[in-house]
């Protein structure tokens, strides 16, 4: 992976030095070179993530979200530019990866699924058992370590999901619409539950999402992206009090704050809607 | 075949089998009754209970055991033969592609061609004799199990793979523990189809030119017009057949636990 | 030419480039190893020698009939499965009464390799035409059988309701709804049963027909002229190669709706 060569590529994803933020992204722009020609996806993005921050990004369909978040996990690599991640273990993984629609492995238990970051890094069996059941624990899911995913509601998989990348203990997570594919009341449930698994272990989370409150609720601040090619429109603060509720989505702080966001959103959808009929 | 309509007529008749159990009663009376009264020829539609009486004479005397011993190590052998490579290079045209462009023409054009064609391929190779007729009965099969394994490979999710790929699963790892393991459930359809079709080319070479085996008494219960040899060496291949497909099917159940039931005939 | 199309053509052309490359390599083998002696040349004479066959068999119209035999058996056997298959396999997917009574003999018939009823054919109806395509006809039936009723049983009961709520009466819902969805399914096995007769009718001219291409590689294969057992082996596989592909691709045009899964 891209980061044990970080050294020699200078525009790869890096480990970087303990003095700076998180997460360093600088100048990142990704092209996609098509038979119609040349397709910008991300154009010049710079942006930077605390340690221990929540951080948003939300966009139109389309502008480049879930790349930007390929090429912070080393799935995509960045032509232009650099991202670096600090690295304060030097033998954690940089990111760990919340994907929308699961991908969990559908032959594995949930056991061995959560147990299978660990298990490519060499971790002994027991320990890294010990280490999934714990971590199941901590999402709610003991009791169901030798189900098989095709026997998990959404919700539930979407668990596996998080325990899965908790259970590799990243520098980053990365979470790409991790509850876009649920119901709207599974989807507040799990809101919830992301505010208490972050609380609890404290990590560095870089979260995409297309729904406006679910970003203002659970993020420190909200990264607004254009529409096509992606480019970082307005970074806002998001300053309501923690530890957070489901219930101060009533709250008039949050409807400013939401409605913030929606009026950088609007024009930025309006754009991405036009170019999607008009193409 | 699916059986999804098996619950709901559960709950109308007392047993959904009840019909098919009263079906073949039925059959077999009339048949029994219209072949004792001379409304059918019995020379060829012996009675059911004659031909049933002629299961137990050549049970008795071991010639059935001989020739299904024959048939069964035939099957077992071909199936071997065919499996392995079959599996190997399935495998390897679904994760190298130019594997792929290369042998793509080639299996397109001998997997059509019907496998008892290739006996006197095989014998001119082998000489005449059981490793001819095993290699032969393997050809078909072998493609089978090749062409499962390579859309089993082909149909893995992206999204799986490259969520294993983000978790570490690189190099063997990728191919030991996500791409064989997922592949699984076509390969095992393979092997079913590929078990099937070894019966199938071994009874046909047994017709066509062995001393033993379940397809050799077929053809010579014909040449000395013995029928009820004839019908009780069909029930046999028939139940083998039968015993084939179900057998290999809870096999697989037992071994993949992680799919979601599927039954399924062929 | 847009530039996607010319970029497709171009990995089109790539692709081919590299199986022609194979099939080169191969005929070439084919043709040096027999003539260097490293291949037996009276089991396995070069692949010039073959083709010389082929096309005298062709053109001097010695192997023009036995074509002609295997593929109007194949033809007829086909054509006389084909009704009473589509009919019972209707009946079987749409009526659970029929499906129980008739399920017990289609469960025990389907796995038996036709070729083994043969010898019941030739009881029947004599050494002879009627035996050999009635074999063929076997297969095909079953295999039509099946995929028929499993295509039926298939259909997506939303459809059903929604042909229902739409006011469909039962003749409607039937034409309009199961059968389209139901569709590929058949399809499906109207193409398996040709191909699997194919199987069957070679078989059995291997086995005791005095014509046919069958008859030919076994006629060859007791003579040792070998030459023309490998054409009758080629004229086969074209015969499959273009029963296969062409019915795939007829039935992918049939089924544009349908995104279409690839096995040789």
């Amino acid at each position: 992976m891209a980061e044990r060569a970080g050294g020699t590529l200078p525009t790869a994803r890096v480990r970087a030095e303990a003095t700076e933020a998180k997460v360093v992204v600088r100048g990142l722009s990704v092209r996609y070179t098509s038979s119609r020609g040349t397709l910008t996806a991300l154009e010049d993005i710079s942006l930077s993530v605390q340690a221990g921050e929540f951080c948003c990004v939300v966009g139109p369909s389309g502008c480049g979200k879930s790349t930007l978040l390929r090429v912070l996990a080393g799935l995509i690599p960045c032509a232009e530019g650099e991202v670096r991640i600090r690295s304060d273990g030097p033998q954690r993984p940089l990111t760990a990866m919340v994907f929308q629609d699961y991908a969990l492995l559908p032959w594995r238990t949930v056991l061995d699924n959560v147990a299978f970051g660990p298990e490519n890094r060499g971790v002994p069996r027991a320990e890294r058992y010990r280490l999934a059941r714990e971590i199941l624990a901590k999402v709610g899911l003991s009791g169901f370590e030798h189900a098989y995913p095709h026997q998990l509601s959404g919700g539930m998989k979407q668990r596996v999901g998080i325990a899965r990348a908790l259970a590799n203990d990243p520098e980053v997570l990365l979470m790409d619409e991790p509850l876009a594919a649920l119901d709207a009341q599974t989807r507040n449930l799990m809101q919830e539950e992301l505010l208490r698994i972050w609380a609890e272990f404290g990590k560095t989370v870089v979260y995409v999402t297309h729904a406006i409150d679910e970003a203002v609720l659970l993020g420190d601040r909200v990264v607004v992206m254009t529409a096509r090619p992606g480019r970082v429109k307005a970074v806002v603060p998001v300053d309501l009090e923690r530890p957070r509720t489901l219930e101060q989505k009533g709250s008039a702080h949050f409807a400013r704050l939401y409605n913030e966001v929606w009026q950088l959103l609007r024009e930025e959808v309006s754009a991405a809607s036009r170019e999607a009929g008009g193409g | 075949m699916a059986r999804q309509g098996g619950k709901a007529a559960a709950g109308r008749a007392a047993h959904p089998a009840a019909l098919s159990v009263l079906s073949v009663l039925a059959l077999l009376s009339l048949w029994e009754w219209a072949a004792g009264g001379g409304w059918v020829r019995e020379a060829f539609f012996p009675r059911p209970s004659s031909v049933v009486a002629q299961f137990v004479v050549l049970v008795r005397d071991g010639t059935l055991a001989s020739h299904l011993s024959a048939t069964l190590t035939r099957v077992a052998w071909a199936f071997l033969v065919a499996a392995l490579p079959g599996v190997a290079v399935g495998l390897t045209m679904g994760v190298w592609r130019g594997a792929r462009e290369a042998l793509d023409p080639l299996f397109a054009f001998v997997y059509p061609i019907p496998s008892v064609l290739f006996l006197p391929l095989a014998a001119f190779v082998l000489g005449r004799g059981e490793p001819a007729r095993v290699l032969t009965s393997a050809v078909t099969s072998f493609f089978l199990v090749a062409a499962n394994t390579l859309t089993g490979v082909r149909q893995l999710d992206r999204g799986v793979l490259e969520a294993a790929v983000h978790y570490g699963a690189t190099g063997h790892r990728l191919f030991f523990k996500v791409l064989l393991p997922g592949s699984l459930p076509w390969i095992f359809t393979g092997l079913r189809l590929g078990l099937g079709f070894a019966l199938i080319v071994v009874v046909a070479v047994e017709m066509v030119g062995a001393e033993q085996g379940l397809g050799s008494l077929l053809w010579l219960s014909w040449q000395t017009l013995k029928v009820r040899d004839m019908y009780v060496t069909l029930l046999v291949i028939g139940f083998l057949g039968l015993g084939a497909t179900y057998g290999l099917e809870r096999v697989r159940e037992r071994l993949l636990p992680w799919q979601p039931r599927v039954e399924v005939r062929r | 030419m847009t530039g996607a199309a010319a970029r497709q053509t171009l990995r089109a052309v790539r692709v081919d480039a590299r199986s022609l490359a194979a099939a080169g390599i191969l005929v070439a083998g084919w043709e040096f190893l027999p003539r260097r002696g490293l291949l037996n040349p009276a089991y396995f004479p070069p692949a010039s020698q073959v083709v010389a066959a082929l096309a005298e068999g062709l053109s001097a119209g010695e192997l023009l009939p036995h074509v002609a035999a295997t593929v109007s058996r194949l033809l007829v056997a086909f054509f006389l499965a084909a009704l009473p298959g589509l009919g019972v396999g209707v009946a079987m997917g749409l009526s659970g009464t029929v499906r129980r009574v008739a399920d017990p003999y289609v469960a025990l018939l389907y796995p038996i390799p036709k070729v083994a009823l043969l010898p019941l054919m030739l009881i029947l109806f004599g050494v002879g035409e009627r035996a050999f395509v009635l074999t063929g006809a076997l297969t095909a039936f079953f295999q039509i059988v099946v995929n028929t009723m499993d295509g039926i049983r298939q259909v997506d009961p939303t459809l059903v309701e929604v042909g229902r709520n739409y006011g469909a009466t039962r003749f409607r819902l039937f034409w309009k709804v199961v059968l389209p969805a139901a569709l590929p399914g058949i399809l499906t096995g109207l193409r398996l049963g040709l191909g699997l007769t194919l199987v069957t009718v070679v078989a059995v001219e291997f086995a005791i027909a005095k014509s046919g291409l069958g008859h030919v590689v076994w006629g060859s294969w007791q003579t040792l002229t070998t030459p023309r057992m490998y054409a009758a082996f080629v004229a086969v596989g074209l015969l499959g190669l273009l029963l296969t592909r062409g019915l795939k691709r007829l039935q992918d045009r049939l089924l544009a709706w349908q995104t279409s899964v690839d096995v040789w």
